[in-house]
This record gives C-alpha cells, structure tokens and sequence, in this order.
C-alpha cells in the first residue's frame, strides 16, 4: 500500500498476467506481418508495421476498456482487473510504436518538422472523407502518454486520488478520438465492410457493457429510504453475509456497511487505491479488503493498519428492529466508531 | 449459503469457481484477438503493383534534361529500326525531395549516377543518391520526340506525388497518404495526376501549370481527394501531361 509503491512489487499473478500479453502482442504481430507480407506481396513493411501495431493498440484498448464493466456485473472477472494497468501500458507502447512509425514515415525527411506536418498540413475539418484524423491519433496517443507514464501508485499519491482518478477517466475521450481516428482515416479509403463492421462492434461492446454495469449497479444499491432524523434506514442486518457488506447511497454517497463478529460497522465505500468498490470486498483478518488490489482498511476506524495511512469517511451506525441505519453524516476520514453488535 | 470466493491478487492461486470463470474467457479473447488481426489482413484493399528497389543501388549513364520535370534520359545501344533506343526516366531525391536541387548545373550534361529504381506498371524513377552525379564526358545526348496535342479536357482524378505513388510506398495515394503527398509536393516532387476508368484502369499524367512550370504550390489543399481540373492534355514521347490552370480545380466530395 502507500509504503510499496517504491518498486512495483511482483507477485505469481501478475507475471502471468504480463506473460500472457506479452507472449500474446508478439504473436499478433507476427503473424499481421508474416502472413500479411505472404498475402500482399507487394505491400510495404512500413504500412504492415503501421498497420500490425495500430491494429494491436485498438484491440488491447477494447479489452482494457471491457475489463472495468465486467468486472462490475461480476466479480468473477476480478482478476484480470487486478493487473490491468500493465494491459493499458502495454496500449500505449503498441500504439506509441504506430504513431512514431506513421510519424517517420509520412512526416519525417520533408520541409515541415514533423509534429507540425502533422498539425497544419491538412486543413479540410469541414469534410468527412477529408478529415485530419492524424491529429486525432496524436491526441490520443498524448492522453495515453499521461496515463502510461502516471500509472504507477507513486503518482496516485502525489497527485491525489480524485486529480489521479480525473485524469485517467481520460481513457474515455482517448477511445472517442481513436474511433474517430480510425473512422475518418483508414476507413476513408478501405473498402471492405467487415473492417467498419468490426469497428463498430467493438464500440457496441465497450458502451453497451458501460450501460449494463451502471444500469445493474443503480438497481442493486438500495436507494435513499425517507430519512428517520439524521439516519437512513440501508438493509436488513440478514441480508448481509457473514464478513461482507450491504452497498448503499447514502446522501449522494456510497456507503458499505459490512457484518462480522456479530457486529456492524459502516465505512465509505470507495476504496483511496483507485476508488475500487470497497463493498465488494470480505473481510480479512480482520480488514475489509478492497476486491481490487486489496488495500485493507479497519472497519472500526476506516484507517488501514500501520504502516499504512489510508483512511477513508467512517459512519455512525444504530440497528433498529433487525434494519441497520446509517448516520447521514459522514465522520473525518479515519474517526472510530464503535461497531454496533447485533444482538443489541 | 455457500461461502463466495474472493480473489486475493497477491495470492499465488486463484479460488476455483474464479478460475472456471477466467481462463476460459482469457483464451477465449486471445482467440477473438487473433481472428481479429486475419480478418483485418483479408480485409485490406489490394495493393498496388508498385515497386521499390529499397537498398538496391545501381549505376545509370545518361543525359540530364531539366524540363519540364527532371529526366534522365537514356540512350541504349540497341537499335530500333536503325534508330536508338532510349527512354527518358523521371528523376527524384532522397526522401521527400524534388531532384531539382540535384540536377541544377547538369542540366543537358552527360552524367554518371547513383540511384534505386521505383517502378509502377509502364512507369518508372530513379531515386538519385545525393552527391552521387558526375560528369561523365561526352555530348549531352539528345532525342527527338513528337509532341502531340490530345485537346482540351476537363478530367476527374486525384493529385498524387509521383514518388509515393510509383512505388515508395504503399498504399502511395487516397485519405491515409494524403498529408506525406502534400510533404512530397512541398519537397518538389513532381505531381501526378491520376485519372481512373469505370473499369479500375489508371492513367497517369504529369501535372504541370499551363506555362509547362510546376503548380505543386497552389494545389496542397486539394492532394489525395477526388478533384476536376481543366487543362490540355499533350503526348510527347511516352508520357501524357496535363498543362492545368490550379485555378480550375473543383473538388467532388
Ligand atoms: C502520432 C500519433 C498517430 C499518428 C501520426 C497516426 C497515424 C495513422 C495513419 C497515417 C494511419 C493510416 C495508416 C494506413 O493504414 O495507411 C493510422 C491508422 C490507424 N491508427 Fe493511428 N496514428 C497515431 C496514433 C494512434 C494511436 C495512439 C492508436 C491506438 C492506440 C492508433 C490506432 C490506429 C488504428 C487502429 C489505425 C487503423 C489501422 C491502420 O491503418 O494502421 N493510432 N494512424
Ligand atoms: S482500488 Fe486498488 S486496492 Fe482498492
């Protein structure tokens, strides 16, 4: 946790996961440029290249993007969450290599520098068929930049969990741009439909699973019940398993009330790693563990054990005819709150 | 109630009914990845016969003519019907470079060269080795060539740099090569204007203004894109060229 981001600590997981892509980028790549130099021959290595990364750099954009979604409809998909900055470093690099051949190749060894060939050299923003979707990759690529190079826990503490958390939204206007780049570039001049067709298909996978996630998420939350005084009644105390929680909003706020040692105690939902879904979580000897990369917090306080100095809003509690009800009011991030025992 | 799984990252081994859920769906999208790239192979428009003898040097010997684009002109010893064969071939620079800077105090000289070959169908070039041209001695060749006038046209194709098109890259023309011809142009390159039948067969005429000059400045913002121009079309040798007003440029879409 804060203390182990010197260093980016390896673990068996993680090396499969980085195996798998790296075992996996090589082969597409592979064959993109074995077997599209055996198919067209008269094709240049520079347009395979251009073409074999920028392909790899779509694809490993849609997974990354699909993999957030899943995991929120199930956690059953959590561990390719778990490592899935290094899927997004890896976006960046193919697409790195893309852009920096395509700069080279199209830009480089003329009159303009490069960059600004880029920039100006194509003015027709009022045509489709004509657009400067060169400039839309750069942009892109620039936003992936920041978030390749901001990935690392180091960052997420110096810069702030919501600034952190802002900037890697990003990745969504980053994926607009590339669709576009993709749609007013190449597809201006490919004929086949099968390539617009598989464009827009992963486009419908990445918004549809969006929709989904969000849509079960805001019908599994208890809404807001009318407010008794300053607490609002969240679930049944039998509704929430041994060692897990119930997820409630609670004054615009996601609350996570958790059982355990015939106790109840209620802290913010939303973990200081990256705002992974604390609720979603178990608890662990004796720490409510975050499903996604598992920082702990202590239900009592909301303050991860020492050495660690996470802490997160705490709520106050009361259970009243088997209905557990949260105070409205969130306390200081870390504040203890003696946890409520079941059996009054 | 049986007892949820929860993966723990840090763990060597994942819960079971996790692994029954992850592994499948991994190998599934690997799977879906590598589809994906074959599909996006075939699906490609079909390339261009175009060709580039990149790391090929070669010798050439022959006449420089500057006008109306760089040429090398070249006599062989062969005989035709008791005339020379020759064949005038386009010159052009390393990277995106007209060969005008090259061939200035040559012009009508003999030389030796250095260069690579780029050829497309009956068209070809020679990528000149910069600093590589020589006075060769001997007269500066000439060959007499009918001129013929074809009339006045008003022809729908794309403005394109002849050396991307002819072979230095590929796809050398449309949308995605639209800015490196605009590089091309910038650099003195000359411009092709390529005009397509209903059929797919292509035809390619230098573009020139209708002093015989180079118009690569005035037509940027029309590269790569499906355009009208208005013009006199003249035979003279083996080439078709295209004496245009830019002014009479009309974009079609
Ligand atoms: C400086 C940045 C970039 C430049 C100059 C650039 C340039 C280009 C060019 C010229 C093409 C058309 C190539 C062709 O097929 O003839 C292209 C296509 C494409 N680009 Fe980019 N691009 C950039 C960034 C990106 C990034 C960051 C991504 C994805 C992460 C990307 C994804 C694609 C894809 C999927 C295609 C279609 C496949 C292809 O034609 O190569 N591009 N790009
Ligand atoms: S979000 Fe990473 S551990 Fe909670």
């Amino acid at each position: 946790m804060s203390e182990s981001y010197v260093g980016i600590s390896w673990n068996r997981q993680k090396k499969i996961y980085d195996a798998i892509i790296g075992v996996v980028v090589l082969i597409y790549l592979a064959l993109f440029i074995g077997v599209g130099s055996l198919l067209h021959p008269t094709s240049t290595i520079e347009t395979l290249l251009i073409r074999g990364f920028g392909t790899a750099a779509i694809l490993s954009l849609h997974i990354v993007l699909i993999i957030g979604p899943l995991c929120r409809l199930s956690p059953k998909f959590l561990p390719l969450l778990y490592n899935r900055r290094h899927l997004g470093v890896a976006t960046f690099f193919l697409g790195l290599v893309h852009g920096g051949i395509a700069t080279f190749q199209f830009h480089a060894l003329g009159e303009l520098n490069p960059f600004v060939s880029i920039l100006i050299n194509n003015t027709r923003f009022d045509s489709v068929p004509d657009f400067p979707f060169q400039i839309l990759g750069l942009a892109a690529l620039i936003i992936l930049f920041l978030m390749a190079v901001t990935s690392h826990d180091f960052w997420l503490k110096n810069l702030t969990a919501p600034v952190w958390k802002t900037l890697h939204t990003l990745v969504y206007i980053a994926y607009g741009l590339l669709i576009a780049h993709v749609a007013l570039g190449v597809l201006q001049a490919e004929t086949n439909p099968i390539l617009a067709v598989s464009l827009g298909i992963g486009m419908l996978l990445v918004v549809g699973l969006h929709l989904t996630a969000a849509f079960k998420e805001s019908k599994t939350d208890t809404e807001e019940p009318n407010g008794k005084g300053d607490y609002v009644e969240v679930c049944s105390v039998d509704e929430i398993p041994e060692n897990r929680a119930c997820i409630a909003t609670v004054s615009g706020e996601r609350v996570a009330v958790f059982k355990y040692d015939g106790k109840v105690s209620a802290i913010s939902n939303v973990c200081q790693h990256q705002n992974g879904p604390l609720g979603e979580g178990e608890i662990i000897d004796g720490c409510i563990t975050c499903p996604w990369h598992g920082f702990q917090y202590e239900p009592e306080t909301g303050a991860s054990p020492p050495p660690f100095t996470e802490k997160v809003p705490t709520f106050n509690v009361k259970i009243t005819g088997g209905k557990v009800l949260v105070d409205k009011t969130p306390n200081k991030a870390g504040t203890r709150v003696e946890p409520v025992s079941i059996d009054g | 109630m049986k007892k949820k799984e929860f993966y723990i990252g840090y763990l060597p081994e994942m819960p079971e009914g996790i692994a029954k859920v992850v592994r499948p769906f991994t190998a599934l999208l690997i799977v879906l990845v590598f589809v994906l790239g074959i599909i996006f192979l075939i699906g490609q428009r079909p390339f261009a016969k175009s060709y580039f003898e990149f790391g090929n040097v070669q010798d050439f010997e022959g006449t420089i003519q500057a006008r109306p684009i760089p040429f090398l002109l070249v006599v062989s010893d062969e005989k035709t019907e008791g005339l020379p064969k020759f064949e005038r071939i386009p010159l052009v620079a390393e990277g995106k470079d007209g060969a005008e800077e090259l061939i200035r105090s040559y012009d009508g000289s003999r030389v030796k060269l250095k260069g690579t070959r780029i050829y497309r169908d009956s068209l070809q070039m020679i990528e000149v080795v910069g600093g590589s041209i020589v006075k060769s001695g001997g007269e500066g060749q000439i060959a007499p060539e009918k001129e013929e006038s074809l009339g006045i046209h008003t022809l729908n194709g794309e403005i394109i740099d002849s050396k991307c098109y002819l072979g230095v890259m590929n796809p050398g023309n449309q949308k995605t090569h639209k800015i490196c011809a605009i590089n091309c142009l910038r650099g003195g390159i000359p411009a092709l204007f390529v005009v397509r039948d209903k059929a797919g067969n292509t035809s390619e005429l230098w573009l020139l203004g209708e002093d015989g000059k180079p118009v690569n400045e005035k037509i940027f913002d029309y590269v790569a894109e499906p355009v009208k121009m208005k013009g006199e079309v003249k035979r003279r040798g083996a080439f078709l060229y295209f004496y245009s007003n830019p002014d009479s440029i009309e974009r079609l879409n």
